[in-house]
């Protein structure tokens, strides 16, 4: 089994977590064509290099992003929302 | 019953004979005997029947690998008969035969080789008629195929699993793994050396001249306070991240460990020839372990056929043990066992240079030809080269190339930590073992900071020398196997590339070769080296097929363990039965269903459902979820996350919720009742509450709002008493709380105390009747609901279950989440305009419940409405279709009968166009009968909504 | 014994049949470029061959012949879908399974021996019950059966009454079976070679040229070609290979596990799933019980497989029949599955006007490699959309027009 460092709990086994896909950026609703918006609606990055995905802690429901290669599963890096200048 | 004396057969005790039987004969063996060497002191050789062509076979390896040896216990098919152990009363049966072992009725398909070669059944059974294959060819093959026969009745065993934690994890107690374990055990890892054999020592306890060092390094394991030695436990593949099944028995242990060390060895190839696969002709390293382990003796008259020092080696035990040498065959042009040779030579043993093309004999090996000269004997042991165990590195990453040089498969590892130590990297003299074994410990010791040293890669002069490439023809007669397994023979692979089978996969899956029991253990070199010749390529080239977990067979019973389905159960639960409830699971709650007698369910439900219209009735709504929204952005936290307004919702009063998601989907609705001006308490539906309080925390995380969820489902129960009289219960309890029409507003809540417990108060409810819903701590939950059982006798309240509360649900059209709705369902569709807010600037789904809004209503959920007796068939139940010109175009999601309408009433979805009251639609009963109704609200029941807010 | 095998025994030499040709050099162009030589992509090379006369065709695979989702597969083939678009498609094929082994003259093993569902919940049963109101009315063979015909379909069942998991019922779906994967593919490429259309084996696609909104030339490892119809049908790897040529699909890759224990007398006759263990079991002609199928719960591309799936799955069908404890287990495996958000294929055209679409295939696509093969095979011969196709456009998104088969989807593939 996969490990996965959490931010707050440090290495814990992958089935404590639950993944929320990669991030997406939110649209402005006032300013996004009905297209754009359906695009972000289905669209979700499915790239085969890094992404960046949100996680969750389950046990203690902390959310946290991750850098993972969607090829080698590698986590390259696990960090807090909070850590703003980190966000693609 | 001969055996070797000791200190031959060092596993057996012979002060303790075992009876068991074997098709029905009984045998005697020793403790610690395997099925087969016991059967072999007996002289009983043959095992099983072989796959396709049914022919006689018995062990090869030794090594609990090939089909050949697979045994029937019986209620265990597929038994290794080379690696379980023999006791008391067992009773073997031989796979694979019809009719006996010995006397096969379907030994005549042996024949039939030529009708059937690779890849025929492709070619046929396809005629005459267009289902010919399913109804006459197939159940014919189907009762050939397979090997073992289940037992149906196969009593429940136990399993258990349990979590292991290691700085270093061993595979193989050989030389080379117990050389590492020891060496990173002594500079203070925390070392578990796992070993599949019962005793460690992997090939030193067979191998010629190797019971010294084996004894040494026994004692230093000894020793060693932090080393932990699992013998009988087989680590059965690797995953990411060295997380490692062992399994030992019954039992499975998850590994971690923060290195690991391959230490599998090696496995040793036989050679291709005709006929190779009769009883009596096995690997040199299975003969030893027939002598050494077990005192039997392999045969009277051998042959030996020798591409290495091992051949020589086995050579000289075989003479050691009494056995009469015919003569010692060695292919390698120019090969010659060196010292080894001249030892046999003084004992008068002559070697030949040349190769076996064929081997005679019915049901056991009777003579073989060597050069063209035919030699009788009773065994042939065959030493010609080996293939690191591949199994393990190649699934924790490694690559297995091809040395052309050596003629031998070499392992690269991948930038990870692992590492690979002994014959798995090639070597083979225990000098060269050694050596390498230290040098994997001091990586290993390294990575783990402790205090290592830098050792050299070794050179071993014997591993030179331990393959060579043969070359493989095919025999004009055939039954040269490859896949003992799966009786590929040598053409079979050949004709298989000039179908244009040409890539080693293909190959696979054409001929079969490598996916019996096996799996290509004994036949991956060998075809590769086929199919490169064939192909005209390398076999670098050529490649080889992946190697994918299990390592070996594991039960399907160790695999999932000890395992039950989560039940959850409310507080009450034994009230619940107390009270005669029939209990059912709903997701992973238990509910009840109705209180009393089972057999009068439809009179009690009918019962529960008047006392509610009629008097007062309750319910257990424990499973509710519950959450706590709390912080100063709490408000517009719910903005975000509910269709509805709620910053100006005051306190002390409830609003209906409603989720949709960002495709406008309606996921779930609940309540939010204002306790404070920074908190709510928001109910969700007991499926989908997990995944609300999920999603919640997980918007947050995007908006950063001020606000904390907590999911307080299970920590708080909850009753709803409801009906006409459920004023006149609640004013009976005593609590501080004013229950009076004037006092408790319907959709008002507040907190309080009840009988002494606090409580959350609402006026809401699910049946349109006048109810007040009480929520408390579970830890309360007995002391409120018999306070409230206890206030209510002076209306004679009644417990209702879950199918009545369904049906006081439909009478007032009041949909269910997930039942009433889709994985499309907009509020639209429901027609819950009025519970989208329009003057909100965002809520998640917004954008898209106006996209589709202005796409027009493809369908919208109406109600309808059947008067038919109750048990007409032709009513449209749930799931019946709403069809428009014969296309279904929506379905019914709820259809009850209603006992006080007395008559049946549905919710259903009907196309956008035929949505307005009144309008008919036709719907398709489920006996195929077709039926007109006029669409209604969705309020059969009191449409005014006046019953609930008296 | 079967009339033909006698050749086999009396000829001298072993008579090849030659199914499938060596890969040939590539051509400069071609009138029509399959990319992806799984089963979907050889279909439609069938089809183009024998019934469009279109046999400038190249079929570009980049490994092994059908070496993808197709050799991953654990084969069921039913048309027990939800929608009417989706149960219109797979029901026709269904029936061109059962003509396969005529059409192809190679025995795809097409084994028809039902498929029965479990329902452990009342909503489960519920939406057995539109699956079988929706299928009965479109004229496939289905019916939601009582725990009792449960019981006598598949004797050997733990019934769990009274627990957690009782079977309250079933779907039953006597028209779903199993095919050879390989055997169809092979069958596809044989028929299709035969005709002249040319297969290349390790033969891998790296991009595309695009001018004025068509695709003018497709690069791969071994040169260029000019194509005059391009399909893209690569299984795991359709997004990639649709970005490539800059076209953005609703696709995301998860893992797919299955897993399949030694071979065992017959003893299970049905195909047998369970919507809330998300198990299924088949037992394969050779007696192996093959048992699938698992989503990892994170996107990957990988085929690596895990323990924790393969746990999961063991409990699923020991609590199924729970004396398959003893059994032994051979292999474990994985496959990209291209996944949509509503459980149907994205099929059609595309924004470039000679780039057709054969994607999304997830966990579910093997029974439909002879009805998608036949009608891509039908579109681009008329370069037009077959209206079978339409509904499966990928314009539904943004429409909201989804065709939502999740909960036809879960429990069995
Ligand atoms: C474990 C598992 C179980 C399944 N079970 C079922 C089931 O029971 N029933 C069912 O109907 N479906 C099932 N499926 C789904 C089914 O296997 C697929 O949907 C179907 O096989 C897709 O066929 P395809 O020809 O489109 O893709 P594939 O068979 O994957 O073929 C695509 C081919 O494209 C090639 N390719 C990729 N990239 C390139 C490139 N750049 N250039 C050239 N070639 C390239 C690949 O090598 C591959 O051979 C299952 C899938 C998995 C993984």
């Amino acid at each position: 089994m996969k490990i996965l460092t959490c931010p707050m709990n440090g290495p814990r086994n992958i089935n404590e977590f639950q993944c929320f896909g990669p991030v997406k950026n939110d649209p402005d609703p006032a300013t996004t064509s009905d297209a754009d918006w359906a695009r972000h609606l289905f669209r979700v990055d499915n790239s085969r290099g890094v992404i960046t995905e949100w996680w969750r802690h389950v046990p203690s429901n902390y959310f946290f992003l991750a850098e993972r290669n969607a090829t080698t599963n590698e986590v390259i890096r696990t960090f807090t929302p909070q850590d703003a200048e980190a966000r693609p | 019953m001969t055996r070797l004396p000791a200190p031959w057969g060092h596993r057996i005790n012979r002060d303790k004979p075992v009876s068991f039987r074997f098709e029905g004969t009984k045998f005697t063996g020793f403790e610690g005997d395997v099925i087969a060497s016991s059967l072999a002191a007996n002289d009983q050789w043959m095992l099983s029947r072989s796959f396709k062509y049914h022919r006689p076979r018995g062990l090869m390896s030794m090594a609990g690998s090939e089909a050949d040896t697979l045994v029937q216990l019986p209620s265990d098919p597929n038994v290794q008969a080379d690696r379980h152990q023999i006791s008391e009363g067992l009773l073997v049966t031989a796979q694979n035969v019809n009719g006996s072992l010995a006397n096969d009725r379907d030994a005549f398909m042996d024949k039939l080789g030529r009708f059937m070669p690779v890849g025929f059944y492709y070619r046929t059974f396809m005629g005459p008629t267009r289902n010919a294959w399913l109804k006459f060819w197939e159940p014919l093959i189907r009762k050939k195929a397979g090997l073992g026969v289940l037992d149906t009745n196969a009593t429940h065993q136990n399993y258990e699993k349990a979590n292991l934690f290691c700085d270093l994890l061993v595979v193989g107690g050989g030389a080379a793994g117990l050389t590492a374990a020891i060496e990173a055990a002594e500079a203070g890892a925390d070392v578990i050396l796992a070993e599949m054999e019962p005793e460690i020592g992997g090939a030193l306890t067979y191998r010629r001249d190797s019971s010294d060092l084996l004894h040494d390094l026994r004692n230093r394991a000894t020793a060693c306070p932090n080393l932990r030695i699992m013998t009988d436990t087989l680590v059965n593949g690797w995953y990411e991240d060295n997380w490692l099944p062992l399994i030992r028995g019954n039992k499975l242990f998850k590994t971690r460990a923060v290195e690991v060390i391959l230490a599998t060895g090696a496995i040793e190839q036989p050679a291709t020839f005709r006929n190779n696969d009769l009883p009596g002709i096995m690997l040199g390293s299975a003969a030893q372990r027939l002598m050494r382990h077990y005192a039997v003796k392999p045969g009277n008259r051998a042959v030996v056929l020798a591409a290495n020092p091992d051949g020589y080696r086995v050579a000289l035990d075989l003479l050691d043990a009494g056995v009469e040498l015919a003569t010692v065959v060695d292919p390698r042009a120019g090969g010659s066992g060196g010292d080894l040779a001249n030892a046999l030579h003084t004992k008068g043993v002559k070697t030949l240079t040349g190769d076996i093309t064929e081997a005679q004999g019915k049901k056991h090996l009777k003579s073989v030809t060597a050069d063209g000269t035919r030699i009788p004997c009773d065994l042939l042991v065959m030493s010609v080269g080996s293939v690191p165990m591949w199994q393990l590195p190649c699934q924790a990453g490694a690559k297995l190339s091809y040395d052309q040089d050596h003629a031998r498969f070499n392992l690269t590892l991948p930038d990870a930590p692992l590492h690979i130590a002994g014959s798995v990297n090639g070597l083979s003299s225990h000098d060269a073992v050694t050596t390498d074994a230290i040098r994997s410990a001091h990586q290993v010791l390294a990575q783990l900071d402790l205090p290592h040293r830098d050792i050299a890669g070794v050179e071993d002069t014997e591993a030179v020398l331990a393959n060579f490439e043969p070359t493989i023809t095919a025999h004009p007669k055939g039954k040269d196997f490859i896949d003992r397994d799966e009786d590929i023979q040598v053409k079979d692979l050949q004709n298989a590339t000039r179908e244009g089978y040409r890539e080693l996969e293909l190959i696979k899956r054409f001929t079969t070769v490598g996916m019996g029991p096996s799996q290509g253990r004994h036949s991956a070199l060998a075809a590769a080296r086929i199919v490169a010749k064939a192909t005209d390529r390398s076999i670098a080239e050529t490649g080889v097929t992946t190697a994918r977990p299990p390592f070996a067979p594991e039960t399907l019973g160790v695999l999932s363990g000890h395992h039950h389905p989560a039940e959850r159960r409310t507080a009450l639960h034994q009230e619940h039965l107390r009270l005669g409830a029939d209990m059912r699971p709903v997701g992973a709650w238990w509910r009840p269903y109705f209180y009393g007698d089972k057999t009068d369910a439809r009179c009690l439900i009918d019962e529960e459902v008047r006392a509610v219209r009629e008097n007062a009735g309750v319910l257990d709504v424990s499973t509710l979820g519950g959450l706590e929204v709390r912080g100063p952005d709490a408000g517009e936290f719910l903005n975000r996350i509910y269709t509805m307004a709620y910053k100006k919702q005051p306190v002390g009063r409830c609003r209906y919720c409603l989720m949709t998601n960002e495709m406008g989907t309606v996921i779930d609705d609940g309540v939010a009742l204002r306790l404070a001006d920074d908190l709510y308490y928001v109910t969700a539906t007991t499926g989908a509450v997990a995944r609300v309080y999920a999603d919640m925390l997980f918007w947050n995380a995007q908006w950063q709002l001020d606000v904390d969820v907590l999911n307080v489902t299970s920590a708080f129960s909850g009753f709803n008493i409801t009906g006409p009289n459920a004023r006149q219960v609640v004013e009976a309890l005593n609590s501080n709380i004013d229950f009076s029409h004037e006092g408790f507003a319907y959709l008002e809540g507040c907190e309080g105390r009840v009988a002494g417990v606090p409580v959350r108060a609402m006026r809401i409810g699910f049946t349109g009747e006048l109810s007040y819903e009480l929520h408390c701590p579970s830890s309360h939950a007995l002391t409120l609901w018999q306070a409230i059982m206890e206030a209510g006798k002076s209306v004679s309240l009644r417990p209702y279950g879950l199918e009545a509360s369904r049906i006081l649900r439909l009478e007032k059209g009041h949909i269910l989440i997930g039942q009433d709705t889709d994985a499309l369902t907009s509020p639209d569709e429901l027609g819950f305009d009025w519970a989208v807010s329009k003057s909100k600037p965002f809520f998640i789904g917004k954008r898209a419940i106006e996209m589709r809004r202005n796409k027009g209503l493809p369908r919208k959920l109406a109600g309808l409405s059947f008067d038919a007796p109750r048990d007409s068939q032709d009513v449209p139940q749930e799931s019946c279709l709403v069809l428009r010109d014969n296309v279904p175009v929506g379905h019914v999601t709820s259809s009850l009968y209603s006992p006080t309408l007395k008559k049946h009433i549905a919710l259903a979805y009907v196309h956008g166009d035929d949505s307005d009251t009144g309008t008919q639609v036709t719907l398709k009963c489920r006996n195929g009968k077709r039926v007109n109704a006029p669409v209604e609200g969705h309020a059969f029941f009191d449409p005014d909504n006046k019953r609930q807010e008296v | 014994m079967p009339l033909r095998l006698l050749k086999y025994a009396f000829s001298r030499d072993y008579p090849v049949t030659g199914d499938i040709p060596a890969t040939p050099d590539l051509k400069s162009s071609y009138d029509v470029v399959i990319i992806g030589g799984g089963g979907h992509g050889l279909a439609c090379a069938h089809y183009l061959s024998k019934y469009h006369g279109i046999t400038n065709v190249a079929v570009l695979e980049k490994g092994y012949l059908a070496g993808g989702n197709t050799a991953r597969n654990t084969t069921t083939i039913r048309s027990n879908y939800i929608t009417k678009e989706g149960i219109a498609f797979y029901k026709e094929g269904v029936q061109l399974y059962e003509e396969m082994s005529q059409e192809l003259d190679f025995n795809v093993m097409f084994s028809q021996r039902g498929q029965l569902t479990l329902a452990h919940t009342e909503a489960t049963l519920r939406s057995f019950h539109l699956r079988a109101e929706m299928g009965k009315h479109a004229g496939t063979n289905i019916e939601v059966v009582d725990a009792q015909t449960v019981k006598d379909l598949s004797p050997h069942l733990n019934m769990d009454e009274g627990g957690p998991l009782e079977i309250m019922g079933g779907l039953w779906h006597a028209d779903g079976g199993t095919a050879r994967h390989d055997a169809v593919a092979w069958g596809y490429a044989a028929q299709a070679a035969r005709r002249g259309v040319e297969i290349h084996q390790r033969t891998e696609v790296e991009g595309f040229e695009t001018d004025q909104g068509r695709i003018t030339k497709v690069r791969t490892n071994r040169g260029d070609i000019a194509a005059g119809q391009v399909m893209i049908a690569v299984g795991g790897m359709n997004y990639d290979m649709a970005m490539r040529a800059g076209v953005e699909l609703p696709i995301r890759c998860y893992p797919l596990q299955a897993m399949v224990t030694q071979p065992l007398k017959p003893w299970l006759h049905t195909l047998v799933s369970s919507v809330s263990l998300h198990t299924y079991l088949v037992q394969s002609s050779r007696g192996e019980i093959v048992i699938g199928g698992g989503s990892d719960p994170y996107q990957l591309c990988s085929t690596r497989s895990t323990l924790d799936m393969k746990e999961h799955l063991s409990e699923g069908a020991t609590h199924l029949f729970p004396f398959l404890q003893g059994v032994r287990l051979l292999r474990q495996w994985a496959g990209i599955t291209d996944m949509t958000p509503d459980y149907s294929p994205i099929m059609g055209a595309s924004p470039l006007k000679n780039l057709w679409l054969d994607c999304g295939w997830g966990t579910w696509g093997f029974k439909a490699t002879p009805v998608a093969g036949k009608y891509m095979a039908q579109t681009i011969a008329n370069g037009r959309v077959a209206p079978i196709l339409e509904p499966f456009t990928m314009e539904r998104f943004a429409r909201f027009e989804l065709l939502n088969e999740m909960g036809a989807t879960a429990a069995s593939h």
